[in-house]
């Protein structure tokens, strides 16, 4: 494992993490590890773990983190807000350093397929809709208890949903990584905390 | 920050003061397609409970879910939580109940940032403004659950089909019990589910990872792949399945998907076997109640019902 070149630390890496300001206590963390003490996914791998995250931003080690593989395994149970000593909203710090790392051309793949939903729900006004047959088998489920065949979701809903995400910039934004990853220009992710650590395989093939 | 001095846990009474004879009832989107049966059973039990259902389907969907994956910027989401519960306070100025975590847990989490940050609260206003909406924040977000429990005397006193011996345990979800403050019960050991199948005539079962969560939280199979998943879910329902756990509750169509969808996937991987059906709480109380099975929608489940049902002796009713 290459050594972290102190040159290309990020002193203001925080400061972009936290691009809406949600977390602005970071500075606080205790370095307890309450949250990975707590944390499902830290519990069967030990290279996840909240507390070096956490310390790995405010330390501006920018290069390891946003190309880690590891920061996209939190489920986001918030299990770790809840018992952080400190209210440290990690979920909410999770949700922007995926930002940065997918501006920063890592992680795509975990991100634009998901994306499909989100197109359909501009469309169609909810969210994970199925293709056609799932679509039947849902009416046909609906119908058998006895309600309307498909959820009631007015043209006026949809049309105001689908605007808002236009005139935020949300459709360009998710746009333009999906070009990235047309482009073929998607950076590859790694392990990143697993120096000399010994893992159960069975949980780490891919 | 007041971290060690603001009280976590709210009691029932404290956090609705008032039982409401109206509210406004949230569609989720995973609820109305993967178990319809969700919906139809909350609203049979709040008739029961002579409590008035308000829908509109201007409402959209909360946006939290693919948020939480960082599908898209944050703005959108802001505004479509204003534009949402700002309709629901200039048409009805009702309070929002959801019948699922993730509407929840996002709703709650978004409209704290709108009511804290007042540069957000403008750009969703000045977004929503052009249709005529404007969100102020006088309202508030609440479960039904939490009025499963304010009101569990009434729905003791109206059981019908006691679900006697059954052996039941609860899955909380974490966009509930995570919430930092205002949740009914305690974070890590909450029993308020536990006394509602006591009251319906059920034997309530704690297992070790009753407290674990579901592993759908966000993007099963996209931000985080089978291979954290699985084994998690394993963990817990090895935890369960030692117990002697029938029957399994939520309070959360997204963790009713992961619990119950995902149990025959994980034996290709050499995990379990499992069968132990998924269910809501809505769904469980309806049945107490004597909703007609076939109006529950257990035939949406992917691990079957059908078995605690024929125990109980109610399919040939
Ligand atoms: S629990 Fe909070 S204070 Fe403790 S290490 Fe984690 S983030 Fe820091
Ligand atoms: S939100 Fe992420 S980091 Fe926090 S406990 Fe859950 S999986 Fe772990």
């Amino acid at each position: 494992m290459p050594r972290e070149n102190m040159t290309e630390w990020d002193n203001e890496l925080y400061q972009k993490v936290d691009r809406y300001n949600l977390v602005p206590n970071l500075e606080q963390c205790l370095q307890c590890g309450k949250c990975t003490g707590n944390c499902p996914v830290a519990a069967m791998h030990p290279s996840y773990n909240p507390r070096q995250i956490v310390h790995d931003i405010l330390a501006g080690d920018s290069d390891r983190i946003l190309q880690s593989e590891e920061i996209w395994r939190c489920m986001w149970c918030a299990n770790c807000y809840r018992v952080c000593p400190v209210d440290i909203h990690y979920p909410l710090l999770m949700m922007q350093l995926r930002y940065l790392a997918l501006e920063n051309g890592y992680g795509l793949k975990y991100v634009t397929p998901i994306n499909k939903y989100a197109y359909r729900a501009f469309t169609g006004g909810l969210t994970f809709i199925p293709g056609q047959r799932g679509v039947d088998k849902i009416k046909g489920l609906r119908e058998g208890i006895g309600v309307e065949p498909w959820p009631k979701v007015s043209e006026k809903a949809i049309a105001e949903y689908g605007a808002i995400f236009e005139q935020t910039g949300a459709v360009d934004w998710m746009k333009a990584l999906d070009e990235v990853q047309a482009k073929g220009e998607e950076k590859p992710v790694k392990l990143s905390f697993m120096g000399g650590r010994l893992i159960d395989e069975r949980y780490d093939t891919e | 920050m007041s971290a060690m001095t603001q009280n976590r846990v709210v009691k029932a009474h404290e956090r609705i003061p008032e039982i409401p004879e109206k509210i406004f009832l949230f569609r989720s989107c995973t609820g109305s397609m993967e178990y319809p049966g969700t919906e139809h059973c909350v609203e049979f039990v709040l008739k029961k409970l002579g409590i008035e259902i308000i829908k509109d389907a201007d409402q959209s969907c909360c946006s939290g879910y693919i948020l939480t994956c960082s599908g898209y910027p944050a703005e959108p989401s802001l505004a479509v939580t204003a534009r949402n519960l700002g309709m629901v306070e200039q048409r009805y100025g009702l309070d929002t109940y959801t019948f699922c975590n993730g509407c929840f847990g996002y709703n709650t989490e978004l409209k704290h940032i709108l009511d804290h940050h007042p540069e957000y609260k403008k750009m969703a206003n000045d977004l929503i403004g052009q249709w005529g909406y404007h969100y102020e924040g006088n309202s508030h977000v609440y479960h039904v659950q939490e009025l499963w429990y304010l009101l569990l005397d009434r729905i003791k006193e109206m059981v019908v089909r006691p679900l006697t011996g059954l052996r039941i345990a609860s899955h909380y979800g974490c966009h509930y019990l995570a919430q930092q403050y205002g949740i009914l019960d305690e974070g890590d050991l909450p029993t308020f589910h536990e006394e509602i199948y006591e009251a319906l005539g059920a034997t309530p079962v704690f297992f070790k990872e009753r407290r674990m969560c579901c592993a759908y939280a966000v993007g099963r199979g996209f931000t985080h792949p089978e291979n954290v998943v699985q084994p998690h879910l394993a963990r817990k329902f090895d935890s369960a399945k030692e117990e002697g756990v029938e029957l399994m509750t939520t309070t959360c169509p997204g963790c009713n998907v992961a619990l119950d969808r995902e149990q025959p996937k994980l034996a290709k991987r050499g995990f379990g076997p499992y069968d132990i059906p998924v269910i809501d709480i809505g769904q469980l109380i309806a049945l107490a109640l004597g909703a007609p099975i076939e109006e529950i929608g257990f035939n949406a489940n992917s691990t079957p019902v059908e078995p605690v049902l024929k125990k109980l002796g109610f399919l040939n009713d």
